[in-house]
């Protein structure tokens, strides 16, 4: 038996390396005949490649925008895509001519490419449909293929028109102030009550979870992948306005029917794709523009953004487009809801929202059960607004606030009747309302004993002086800011200020939100300190404390810190000084354009330089338009006094 | 306790969506398969938003809604597809919907109309309906979506307004 098991295992194997080398050998040939047929296009392809040339189609910008090519600085393209799959010619990268012709050389093959593995027609669908219908494609010549998973995605979106969302500031994090942007394809037959359930198209980058510190360098160098993806609104809505109570601006968008239909296009081919994400530059709002611009080329938008891209700055770039934004509309967070809910409820009734949170008996106490129906159910649904709030944002409160929110529920939907409609307002007016990031001052005034006139810049963003209309209350972010000065009897022109960040966040607080205010603060001022006038201090500040607000006036915000320093100087013994201290201030809007802030801070120095400071300051801006401001300043720091007055420009 | 409830229905019910998907398709359309990761992500995307560099740069946590990750796969094919949005949107509204039947009105709960077929002009119906049949709803809600959205076509065919406008 062995025997013969030796034998048909020696028989098997002598075939099967029959048929192995049978099978090379077919290959050889197939691979012959692929050549050849390479070698001698077919004659309607070298026609095309022909007609091509002639109408210059590599150079149209509607190819440098399907390919997302840009000029290098030294002549020639290179594309903002990374994704070796979006190319059908090696090269094709930093070649648009080879590309083009690649592709219409691929258009006749039903072999599969790219990441989505399609045929080319249907993988480019865009591509295909802009060459079509410029080289004016005989469909006998080169057959339209099916493109079935095209079609049932396309169709998917019922897309009747499209909106830009943009999610502003979340409370207490003034670096959010930049902001997000997404599009959201609205649906056939949609109503306001059922935006929820389209589709939306959003970039953004591919972070694994747990990146620690190497987040901010990878993200910084384009260390990670940036993607599109479709989510139903439905879900960013949570995201954005229940999670992270941000409120939200929605932009229709004036598009055609073919315009939504290439914007989809393009979605498709990119898709599959991915750019290199660039936090500062190319994020997830310069890519929604890229998409813009291929569904309407006559609009001009990367080109822009040429350091960064500040998604609310494109928002103000879509909105002062004549014509493209017809519609605005307004999402509420669910912190702006509960607080202006609670404008329509009497101290009394304010206090049982409280109650009704901390403890669930309450809904049967004659306090509750003794109000009106209609009164009923508007403390039980801020209640509820309340107690959701709170599992969202407390870890430890998960289980017990959404128990609490059960019994709300349960009690309000015994009363048989529906909620009243609202008029939710926002807190803060719409981003394109708002100045432009960059700001330049010219201006002059008074130190000590010297006159001096200075020029400042700052890259980003806003302070608590700026005109506020378009950003969030309360919220600063200064990053990259530098003053020059001239002083005249000194004859000494020297920086005289310089920020590399200064945030500040004053979250007044409530019976109902307790979030503290903090800031942080790096930079460097002038002083004058231990007989060395004009000398360089180099800071850091850290601060935590809380706010409260009051409408006296128009509206007032009074805040106090406990704060931390340390400065670096020659002016100091061992050159350095480490302290604490504390600070206490306001802010009040005298009229709508006419702003004053004013503080005083007390800090002691322990270590290195022993020694203290006071400083107090009042300041007052005055709008003069949207991106044009007057500031009038005194501040008074340990031995100097300075007086300054400039005006200010947004760009 | 309840969120990781939905997270398991979640993963149940697109695996099984995925399966039927995938068998024709390897890829397809535009990815509703979030049921899995949803809240387990959200979970996470809370605690580090905070995290000033985070908002920054706007970096979401999106590989897991990645249309590469082979978790998606809802078309809009017949019926039992767009049953399948149905359940999918009541199991990731839950909160929003559970508010806002008790509260007689709301968006989540007319887009959920919308989804069952009920015309606009029978809204305020359907929503005094879910009004009143609030903690039954809930109840089911809490076992899984599947059981609240049939809880909730149940007594739509039991009310004598409404039954006649959906047709089914």
């Amino acid at each position: 038996m062995p025997g013969l098991r030796s034998l048909t295992g020696a028989l098997f194997s002598s075939l099967r390396s029959i048929v192995h080398i049978l099978s090379l050998l077919l290959a050889g040939l197939f691979l012959a005949t692929s050549v050849a047929a390479e070698d001698a296009p077919a004659p309607y392809l070298t026609q095309l490649l022909q007609q091509a040339r002639q109408a210059r189609l590599a150079d149209a910008r509607e190819w440098h925008l399907l390919l997302h090519y840009r000029a290098n600085l030294f002549g020639g393209y290179t594309s903002e895509q990374d994704d070796p799959g979006f190319f059908l010619a090696p090269d094709g990268k930093t070649n648009p001519e080879v590309e083009l012709d690649a592709t219409l050389r691929q258009f006749f093959s039903p072999d599969l490419v790219g990441r989505s593995k399609q045929p080319a027609q249907c993988a480019f669908v865009a591509r295909y449909a802009w060459l079509k219908e410029r080289l004016n494609v005989d469909p006998s010549q080169l057959p339209p293929m099916p493109c079935e998973r095209f079609e049932r995605w396309i169709d998917e979106f019922h897309a009747r028109s499209v909106t830009l969302v943009f999610p502003s500031a979340f409370m207490n994090n003034p670096a959010s102030m930049f902001g997000h942007t997404f599009l959201r394809i609205d649906q056939e037959g949609q109503t306001a009550q059922t935006r929820l359930l389209a589709y939306t198209i959003n970039f953004a980058a591919d972070v694994p979870p747990d990146e620690g510190l190497a987040y901010p360098v990878r993200g910084i160098f384009g260390g990670y992948r940036g993607q599109f993806s479709t989510v139903p609104y439905y879900l960013k809505v949570q995201e954005y306005r229940d999670i992270e109570n941000r409120d939200i601006w929605e932009y229709r968008l004036n598009f055609n029917e073919q315009q939504i239909r290439r914007l989809l296009m393009h979605a498709w081919e990119l898709r599959h794709a991915s750019f290199d994400y660039f936090f500062f530059k190319e994020n997830c709002s310069y890519h929604l523009l890229s998409l813009l611009e291929y569904a309407d080329p006559s609009l001009h938008l990367t080109e822009r953004f040429r350091f960064w891209t500040v998604p609310a700055d494109t928002v103000r770039v879509l909105a002062a487009e004549p014509g493209l934004v017809n519609e605005i509309a307004f999402r509420p967070s669910r912190v702006t809801l509960i607080r202006r809910k609670r404008e329509h409820l009497s101290d009394m009734e304010q206090g049982l929202v409280k109650r009704l949170v901390r403890d669930g008996s309450i809904i049967e106490s004659e306090d509750v059960r003794g109000l009106p129906l209609s009164r009923q159910a508007v403390v039980l649904d801020i209640a509820s607004d309340y107690a959701l709030y709170i599992s969202e944002r407390d870890e430890a409160q998960v289980a017990i606030s959404r128990e609490r929110n059960r019994q709300i529920l349960t009690a309000r939907s015994l009363l048989r009747i529906p909620s009243e409609d609202l008029k939710i307002l926002p807190f803060a007016m719409q981003p394109e309302l708002g100045h432009k990031t960059s700001r330049v001052s010219v201006g002059g005034g008074w130190r000590n004993n010297d006159t001096y006139e200075e020029v400042s810049l700052r890259t980003a963003y806003h302070d608590l002086l700026d005109p506020e209309p378009g950003y969030t209350p309360g919220a600063q972010i200064e990053l990259g800011s530098i003053s020059l000065r001239h002083y005249n009897r000194a004859d000494q022109t020297r920086v005289e200020r310089a920020t590399l960040a200064n945030v500040l966040s004053l979250s007044p607080m409530d019976s109902l939100f307790h979030a503290p205010s903090w800031k942080l603060n790096m930079g460097m001022q002038t002083i004058t300190h231990g007989g060395c006038e004009l000398c360089s201090n180099w800071h850091v500040n850290g601060g935590i404390g809380a706010a409260t607000e009051t409408h006296l006036l128009r509206h007032e915000v009074l805040f106090v810190f406990a704060e931390v320093e340390g400065n670096y100087s020659r002016a100091y013994e061992e050159r350095h000084r480490v302290g604490g201290g504390a600070s206490a201030g306001f802010y009040a809007d005298l009229t709508e354009r006419w702003r004053m802030l004013a503080s005083t801070t007390y800090l002691r120095y322990a270590l290195g330089d022993k020694s203290d400071d006071v400083r107090w300051s009042v300041a007052q801006r005055y709008t003069v338009a949207q991106n044009l401001a007057l500031r009038m300043e005194y501040n008074h720091r340990d031995h100097d006094n300075d007086v300054l007055f400039t005006v200010q420009a947004f760009f | 306790m309840l969120r990781k409830l939905f997270v398991v229905l979640g993963a149940v019910a697109m695996v099984s969506q995925a399966g039927l998907v995938m068998a024709a398709n390897p890829d397809t359309g535009p990815g509703c398969g979030l049921g899995k990761l949803a809240w387990a992500d959200y979970k996470n995307q809370k605690n580090i938003a905070p995290q000033a560099f985070m908002a920054l740069t706007n970096a979401t946590f999106m590989n897991t809604f990645a249309i590469s990750s082979g978790t998606s796969g809802c078309t809009n094919d017949g019926q039992v597809m767009a049953d399948q949005k149905t359940t999918m949107f009541a199991l990731l509204n839950f909160e929003n919907l559970t508010q806002e039947m008790a509260q007689g009105k709301g968006e989540h709960l007319a887009s959920l109309a919308a989804l069952m077929g009920i015309p606009d002009e029978q809204h305020p119906a359907f929503f005094a309906l879910t009004q009143e049949r609030y903690s039954d709803l809930v109840q089911a809600g809490e076992t899984s979506s599947v059981a609240l959205v049939k809880t909730l076509n149940d007594a739509v065919s039991r009310s004598p307004v409404l039954a006649q406008v959906v047709s089914r």
